[in-house]
């Protein structure tokens, strides 16, 4: 290898990787800058968040303590639980039933997956605003399930279409990727099947569960679009507040909650890193796992 | 060795039998709530909207909906998003790519993971607090605009919002991520060895990149294009948060039909043509990569055997 790389012209070599590290850095500013600005504008002392009146911690202060806001916030935490939840039960089975059970329906079953995957979130925004309008029962006011409100019911269906799509694509990938002899070794020992999956086929896909757990979680934290359609007042999560808030009235609270949530979801973030890290995945797969799924 | 492989056989059978069901509920949520209700909006396309109270009737079935979606208003509104989502996705590429590359090839292992990891913390802030993010920069009184004539290179403040360049900047942040990622696992699949090999052959840098590079990383190119291409089509929060009239998209439009016009036909008719034209522009665009790559393969003069036997 370093032989190889010696008869290389050192020259222009070191020109290309100059030049992509450039660009490399480049990026990295360009995607930095925007969250950069949110930060700082977070410590924005003045009324509106858009006009600099001032450095100070208001926008904490009334962020933190102001009773919508917060119930937003915890609107959209459980929302993404539920999606997380939904989605990993659901996109794990078909998962395994894709790598393991492959035929004739694999097809069908994929090409609705990708279809959801390409589908426009407007499209199945207004779909399903329509479609839950038509349905009624525990999905309007008047027939509620005892114990979950139906816009929280919404959150959840709306959001796990998406996230159950990734999820079973990550486990499917991962459980290809995967010899089957184990289990078949498993079953040449008489293990029942509940005993294989718990001991061989669950903890050989962990990775890419929690990579699809995380995802789903995610992407229900990130979803504005599918909420400000399917939610109802007093049930509406944070993106749906801010949406409102830039059609009315920009206020620094919305950079300080943001800049708080983005340190919580790193913490979270980092333990899943460290969970990962000591199941003894290098630091390049765990960022692969959380990232793209493994 | 046919009886072990027969012993195998009947071994998976076992395993296998139950697991069809497993994918039962998913079919189900899927079909309940994805198909039924998007062949649902398929169906409100053809009704009409009675009075200003009702959004939708659908005793009468008509195509006076989708006259009225291709009436040139709309249409131009349509082939403005195309040219938004086209140019985008083509710009994410050129961004992305040079920096997967490097991301792939030219870091150290050791750095690889921290610096993947650093692409995708931005998008931990919502998708709607980015775009606020580049509302603060780009506005009048932003620190852009500010710094820009404290320096003395602009008299008046930037005015940069309400147009298509900054909603046109916008997805393509916003949509850069999806471009890397896939491009990232492509090139990081693919062996250096191959490049090197290239390289002892007597191939130049830019024919190994072209001949090797390139071709082993398509699949991941496709999946960039596509991932970014779709979603950015139906994009409706960075073009209302950045773009006011000039930059509108087809998304703000179908989604007005419904917070705003409250007419439901017009707006599912609008979703149907929304979901055609990205479709059609995937078909012609994978149709052009077809020949495209037919061209190439007929004028390459030599083709390397694929793998030996021992190797698969």
């Amino acid at each position: 290898m370093s032989s190889l790389s010696l008869r290389r012209p050192r020259r222009q070599r070191d020109f290309v990787g100059l030049v992509l590290r450039i660009w490399g850095i480049a990026v990295y500013a360009f995607l930095f800058t925007p969250i950069l600005v949110i930060v700082v504008y977070s410590f924005n002392n003045g009324r509106s968040m858009l006009i600099w009146s001032g450095l100070g911690l208001d926008g904490y202060r009334t962020g933190t303590t102001d009773p919508t806001i917060l119930n937003a916030v915890k609107t959209s935490i459980v929302a993404a639980s539920g999606t997380a939840i939904i989605a990993t039960t659901l996109g794990t089975f078909a998962g395994i039933a894709l790598a393991r059970r492959k035929g004739k329906w694999t097809v069908l079953f994929m090409a609705l997956v990708f279809l959801i995957l390409v589908t426009p979130e407007i499209v199945d925004a207004i779909a399903l605003l329509i479609w839950y309008v038509r349905l009624g029962g525990p999905f309007g006011p008047n027939a509620p399930i005892p114990g979950v409100s139906y816009g929280m019911l919404r959150l959840w269906v709306g959001h796990s279409l998406f996230a159950t799509a990734v999820v079973t694509l990550i486990v499917r990938a991962r459980l290809q990727g995967l010899d089957e002899s184990l289990e078949e070794a498993a079953a040449d020992l008489y293990a029942p099947p509940a005993r294989r999956f718990r001991q061989i086929t669950l903890p050989l896909m962990f990775p890419a569960v929690l990579a699809g757990a995380l995802l789903a979680f995610s992407f229900s934290l990130d979803d504005t679009i599918i909420s400000s359609f399917v939610s109802v007042a007093g049930a509406s999560p944070w993106p749906v507040y801010v949406f409102s808030a830039v059609r009315n009235a920009l206020r620094p609270q919305v950079a300080s909650v943001s800049t708080l949530l983005l340190m919580l979801t790193l913490f979270a973030i980092g333990c899943v890193a460290f969970v990962l890290r000591r199941g003894g995945q290098s630091g390049e797969e765990v960022a692969k796992t959380m990232t793209v799924g493994g | 060795m046919t009886q072990r492989v027969a012993e195998s056989e009947r071994g998976a059978r076992r395993i296998r039998a139950p697991r069809f069901l497993m994918a039962l509920p998913a079919w189900i949520w899927f079909v309940c709530f994805f198909t039924l209700p998007v062949l649902w909006i398929v169906y409100y396309s053809f009704g009409y909207k009675p009075d200003i109270f009702h959004p939708i009737a659908t005793d009468k079935l008509s195509l006076a909906t989708y006259r009225e979606a291709f009436s040139s208003t709309f249409l131009h509104v349509f082939s403005q998003t195309l040219q938004i989502s086209i140019l985008g996705t083509f710009l994410c590429f050129l961004i992305g790519f040079p920096f997967a590359y490097w991301l792939a090839t030219r870091v150290s292992a050791r750095w690889r993971g921290v610096l993947l990891g650093l692409v995708i913390v931005p998008f931990f802030v919502n998708f709607l607090v980015r775009t606020i993010g580049w509302l603060i920069l780009l506005s009048p009184n932003g620190p852009v605009s500010s710094l820009l004539q404290r320096w003395g290179l602009r008299s008046e403040p930037l005015h940069l919002l309400q147009t298509r360049g900054a909603v046109q900047l916008g997805v393509v942040y916003n949509y850069l991520a999806l471009m890397i990622l896939p491009l990232f696992v492509a090139l990081d699949r693919l062996d250096p060895a191959m490049r090197e090999a290239s390289k002892d052959l007597g191939a130049s840098r830019w024919k190994t990149f072209r001949q090797v590079t390139l071709p082993l990383a398509a699949p991941g190119i496709v999946a960039g294009l596509l991932l970014v291409f779709i979603p950015l089509t139906g994009d409706y929060i960075t073009a209302l948060v950045l773009g006011g009239a000039k930059g509108n998209m087809a998304g703000v439009m179908v989604a007005s039909q419904f917070t705003v016009a409250q007419n439901w036909a017009l707006g599912a008719a609008q979703a149907v043509i929304l979901i055609a034209l990205i479709m059609a522009t995937v078909g012609v665009f994978a149709l052009i990569a077809l020949v495209f790559r037919s061209i190439a393969r007929a004028s390459r003069k030599i083709t390397l055997p694929v793998a030996t036997e021992g190797a698969a």
